[in-house]
């Protein structure tokens, strides 16, 4: 903040404090210094008039003192030598009969920060630890943390770590507390302070303040009980603070709960129902930042129990004044408690808030609706049609995207969704909009009678065209279509490709057109099997209804910054850019693997070059022993052991059974290739013999090893 | 913990910060202007930002930005919990939580963080202790103190830390020992269309006044306690009789302070205390509208409605409203499009109504998404609940005190969609 006049006002005030008339006069002097003060809030320089300030600091009265040591304490780091002065002055009131005066010495001298005056603090300090009124061994115990911080690399003093792990028994709650704060940031190098069966138990039962009781219950995750009896002992003690007024101390002893009991599910599951009343009253909160953090808390909870917040799903209703932030999250929480009962009433809730005005709002809205979508595809598609019928920009946007994925996920509304994208070209200016359309145009374009004629419009457009994505769906869309349509787009694709080829600047367009045009030379059957891949499976159910995690997935994070980071981040993973990204796959030949027990189809290595290549010639089945029928969940596990990351599965005990897989690879050495390979595990089912899970999973290891040298060599 | 705080008004300037470790140059704010810059609206900042080195954890109140700078990974709502905390102490001392006021005051500001955060951990929060570390200003204090030059700076230790009721100091003395509740309700509704009820329920809060002598124990008993759903105490009431008994078991802080809040969700029925009949619509073909609106009591137990104030946003393509009021006044505010039609006592002989013409944007479309009714209201002497007290005894001291209780119900979030 600038400020006019500064100088002006540091040289008066100067002047006013070597004036022996004012020092002589309490009352002036004191609001002399009231005025550096202020003026030192607003931002003036008055680091000059530190030597005055320090002659300030000799007196008896203790708020003049206050005050300066504000002072002194902003300004000690630009002037060391000179505060040294003060020193004599600080060590002189640590003697002070007064325990207020004797506590704010002490404070102050380990506020200025200064590693030059270490060694006359510590004795003070150590005195301050036995000092006899309370309120100084507080401020001496966290003394030692800040000299820690000073010099972080000097020795650890072992007779004052123990003189603090002594005072851990102070009859004193707060000098406890700070005793623990001090412990943790000394020892931080060892992992912090030892936690052992005493100390826990006493620091249980003298649970003092609120915010004390947080730090405590954070530090005793690191605790592990040595019995059961043990543990039912610490739980009950904690089972009174789980229903706590405060809501940090509610998610704390959740916390704590959450890992005592990593081993007991069901009393996990148990605190997790206890803890619904005090978090929906967190979600009610007159503070909206409360509100936020507890919902970010809810969809942790809701992952584990999908049940738990059924009843009350009205308290996830959006007011009209409520941050975008809220609303956001409210919605995300609400698709999670969607069922046949209240389904027509959340989903007209839904459709008010299409119509929000703030955009980003509107759009999550849009996308809660077609998340809905997936189990209630009928009534949501009705609502999203609707939504198009407004001619809103940034709402026709939305619904398309949505759309897209709506279909790709559930490939039997397509007739609808291809009925509804009639005309909505007009409405769409953002490229995230377009290129939904016309990835849907692409896949279904024998559906919609004008999408020969939209492309039209897009191709004669594409000079003045910005975004590279909208370039590539481009390409692609236009291929497709002609490969079902080909007498209508026979002209047009030709324009595209010679612009693409001739006139664009960006490699990554021209790169993908030429990939394409050598493609319709290798002959339209091959285009066609690169092109028409496969369209999304029916009985791929991966990302409806998700299965509830186990509490472990998440308890790490409860009550960290995590869940209010990720939210963002996680909402649109599934949802942002063509659904194809995920399975760009030339198709595989899976009517080959009828005979097969179990097949592994290479879909596709995207390596750094000869991509085309790869394209076209990469097809690969190898036998497996057949897989008994594990649950997903634990196939996922094993998977990971190995670092190949599961994409999608068909739910349990539905033929064919299929698997996607993805892993990628980096290889040493001096150039870093990174390969990625996806994969399909496929089970149709006509498997007598069983072998176990092990021996597949090392057969496609193998495998995926042995591919990746050939592939390696073929490199070299 | 929490490595420094700094305050930003609506405008987006520092006028504050503290530092309790090391000092952070302000520039890490500029990560937080430019989430500031994206939302539009201050309201809609989130309140967790993430930069390389730093989280950035804010809360707004009263028009300004609490913003805390944090090192490490720690618990959210502990943060947030003590950004409230300070906002709270700062109105309790000043009366209001504004730049103006702090800036005024910025002192006692710096004294009163000083207090409650030593090396990033919260140290004194409870508004008891700090009030007798660091003496709030009064008008005749600030008089006083200009004249004789003393200031809001306590001289002796208090004596509230080292007694062992850590919200209760020792040695208080009064001439009249007095203790006031005030059962203070909102209702938080949204009601469609047709009046019917989407969502409804009641956050209630017990205010107390206590001035009494001593030591005193309280017990405070409810006609009805059932009634309440989840329940939250200041941390002197006692949990485990709540448990059994249901009763209200406490010795009070001195002075004021908020006993409990609770909440009264749909599973029980809430009442609505009002009806609202309106309509208001836009006409396809011609620049404008109508608007009707006719406001008559519900459910108020035969009591009268006061303070009633009807709030629209309005589309922005709303130009001017010509609109009569049978009782009250309205206004609209041309730049931020906001109707408020100030009723003021409900007369259930003659309903107030106001109806009228808007004049929308020529060759906009008309508006698609329609406004909602934000209410306001007041009813006296009633908890919509129906929550009573029954009695309030005291023990362990001798004398009689004066005890007193008040009802009052409020609209809090209380919606009409149209």
């Amino acid at each position: 903040m600038p400020y006019l006049g500064g100088e002006d006002t540091v040289r008066e005030l100067r002047r006013a404090l070597s004036n022996p008339n004012v020092q002589s006069d309490q009352l002036r002097y004191r609001n002399t210094i009231l005025k550096v003060i202020r003026a030192m809030s607003q931002g003036v320089d008055v680091s000059g008039l530190f030597s005055d300030m320090v002659k300030a600091c000799a007196t008896v009265d203790i708020v003049q003192k206050k005050l300066v040591y504000v002072f002194l304490c902003s300004y000690a780091a630009l002037n060391p030598e000179l505060s040294l002065l003060v020193i004599n002055t600080l060590r002189k009131d640590c003697q002070d009969p007064n325990p207020m005066v004797r506590s704010l010495a002490l404070r102050n001298m380990t506020n200025l920060r200064l590693p030059s005056l270490m060694e006359y603090v510590e004795q003070p300090l150590t005195a301050g630890l036995r000092d006899r009124a309370a309120c100084v061994r507080r401020v001496a115990v966290l003394g030692w943390a800040k000299l820690h911080n000073l010099q972080p690399n000097s020795e650890i003093d072992a007779a004052v770590v123990n003189e603090l792990y002594s005072l851990l028994r102070d009859p004193d709650p707060v000098v406890m507390v700070n005793c623990l704060r001090a412990l943790e940031e000394i020892l931080k190098e060892e992992g912090g302070i030892a936690i052992n069966k005493p100390i826990t138990h006493h620091l249980l039962n003298r649970l003092s303040d609120v915010w004390g009781q947080c730090e405590v219950l954070r530090i005793l995750q690191r605790y592990r009980p040595q019995s059961e009896d043990e543990l039912f002992d610490i739980l009950s003690l904690l089972d009174a603070s789980l229903v706590s007024p405060h809501p940090q101390v509610m998610a704390a002893t959740l916390s704590l709960f959450l890992s005592l009991c990593s081993g007991l599910p069901a009393v996990s599951l148990a605190a997790l129902e206890r803890v619904r009343g005090p978090l929906l009253a967190a979600c009610g909160s007159v503070s909206r930042e409360l509100r936020f953090t507890a919902l970010c808390h809810i969809q942790l909870l809701l992952r584990s129990l999908p049940g738990l917040m059924g009843a009350h799903y009205k308290r996830f209703f959006c007011g009209y004044a409520e941050p975008a932030y809220i609303k956001q999250r409210k919605m995300q929480v609400l698709v999670e408690l969607v069922n046949d009962d209240n389904v027509t009433m959340l989903l007209d809730e839904l459709k008010g808030y299409c119509t929000d005005v703030n955009t980003d709002t509107a759009q999550a809205a849009i996308s809660a609706i077609g998340r809905i979508g997936r189990s209630y595809s009928d009534r949501c598609l009705e609502i999203l049609t609707g939504l198009l019928a407004l001619k809103q920009e940034h709402i026709t946007s939305a619904v398309v995207q949505t759309m897209r994925d709506l279909v790709w996920v559930c490939p039997q509304c397509s007739d609808t969704v291809c009925l509804a994208l009639e005309g909505c070209e007009e409405t769409l200016q953002d490229s995230q909009g377009r290129q939904a359309l016309l990835w849907l145009l692409g896949v279904y374009g024998e559906q919609v009678s004008s999408a020969p004629y939209t492309l039209e419009v897009f191709i004669d457009g594409v000079r003045s065209e910005v975004s590279l994505g909208v370039k590539m769906e481009l390409l692609t869309t236009t291929m497709r279509l002609f490969l079902c349509r080909p007498a209508e787009t026979q002209d047009m694709l030709g324009r595209l490709l010679h612009y693409c080829i001739e006139e664009e600047p960006d490699m990554c367009v021209r790169d993908q057109a030429l990939l394409y045009y050598r493609l319709l030379h290798c002959g339209i059957e091959e285009t066609q099997k690169v092109l028409q891949g496969r369209r999304s499976d029916p009985s791929l159910g991966v990302l409806i209804g998700r299965p509830s995690e186990p509490i472990s997935q998440w308890a790490c994070s409860f009550n960290t910054l995590e869940p209010l980071r990720q939210g963002t981040v996680e909402t649109d993973s599934t949802s942002r850019g063509s659904p194809e990204h995920v399975t760009f796959e030339p198709k595989p030949n899976t009517d080959l693997s009828d005979t097969l027990n179990f097949s592994l189809t290479l879909l596709l290595f995207l390596g750094d070059e000869k991509m085309e290549e790869d394209y076209m010639c990469l097809e690969e089945q190898i036998q497996f022993p057949a897989i008994p029928h594990c649950s997903p969940q634990s196939l996922q596990a094993a998977m990971q052991l190995v670092n190949i990351q599961t994409l999608a599965f068909t739910p349990p005990h539905t033929l064919p059974w299929r698997v996607y897989l993805y892993t990628h690879t980096q290889h040493a050495g001096d150039s870093p290739h990174i390969t990625l390979i996806l994969g399909e595990l496929l089970y149709t089912g006509e498997a007598n013999q069983r072998a176990v899970l092990k021996k597949a999973l090392k057969g496609f290891l193998s495998i995926l090893t042995t591919v990746l040298h050939t592939l390696s060599s073929e490199r070299k | 913990m929490i490595h420094s705080l700094f305050l930003i008004n609506h405008s987006g300037d520092i006028f504050l910060e503290k530092h309790w470790k090391s000092v952070i140059s302000r520039s890490v704010c500029d990560y937080f202007f430019e989430a500031r810059e994206k939302a539009v609206d201050p309201e809609n900042v989130p309140p967790v930002l993430q930069t390389p080195h730093h989280y950035l954890i804010s809360i707004y109140r009263g028009k300004l930005f609490f913003l805390s700078v944090i090192q490490t990974e720690v618990a959210p709502l502990f943060v947030i919990e003590f950004l409230h905390r300070v906002a709270d102490t700062i109105q309790d001392y000043f009366g209001e939580c504004s730049e103006g006021i702090i800036k005024d005051n910025i002192v006692t500001v710096y004294e009163l963080l000083e207090e409650m955060l030593d090396n990033g951990f919260p140290l004194a929060t409870e508004s008891n202790v700090l009030k007798e570390m660091i003496r709030p200003p009064t008008i005749l204090r600030s008089v006083v103190n200009t004249l004789t030059g003393s200031s809001n700076v306590g001289d002796t230790l208090p004596t509230g830390q080292l007694s062992n009721v850590p919200w209760r100091r020792a040695g208080v003395k009064y001439t009249n020992n007095e203790a006031y509740f005030d059962v203070i309700e909102e209702i938080d509704a949204i009601l469609d269309k047709s009046g019917t009820t989407v969502f409804a329920e009641i956050q209630g809060v017990i205010e107390a006044c206590v001035r009494l002598t001593g030591m005193p124990d309280l017990t405070l008993s409810f006609m009805n306690p059932r009634l309440l759903d989840d329940v939250s105490f200041h941390p002197c009431v006692r949990f485990k009789r709540w448990e059994s008994e249901r009763v209200l078991s406490f010795i009070p802080p001195d002075g004021n302070f908020t006993l409990m809040n609770y909440h009264v969700s749909s599973q029980n029925l809430v009442a609505i205390p009002v009806y609202v009949k309106q309509s208001i619509s836009f006409f396809e073909t011609g620049p404008c509208g109508r608007l009707d609106i006719t406001i008559g009591p519900k459910q108020t137990m035969g009591k009268t409605v006061e303070n009633m104030m009807v709030t629209i946003h309005m589309p922005k393509a709303v130009l001017n409203a010509n609109l009569t009021a049978t009782q009250g006044t309205y206004t609209y505010d041309l730049t931020t499009k906001v109707l408020v039609w100030d009723i003021g006592k409900l007369n259930p002989q003659k309903l107030p109504n106001l109806r009228g013409s808007l004049s929308t944007q020529v060759g906009v479309p008309k508006p698609e998404d329609n406004p909602s009714l934000n209410i306001d209201l007041k009813i006296q002497q009633l908890a919509i609940s129906g929550l009573k007290v029954s009695r309030l005894d005291m023990y362990g001291e001798k004398y009689k005190p004066f005890k007193g209780v008040k009802y009052l119900t409020k609209a809090g979030k209380f919606q009409v969609r149209t």
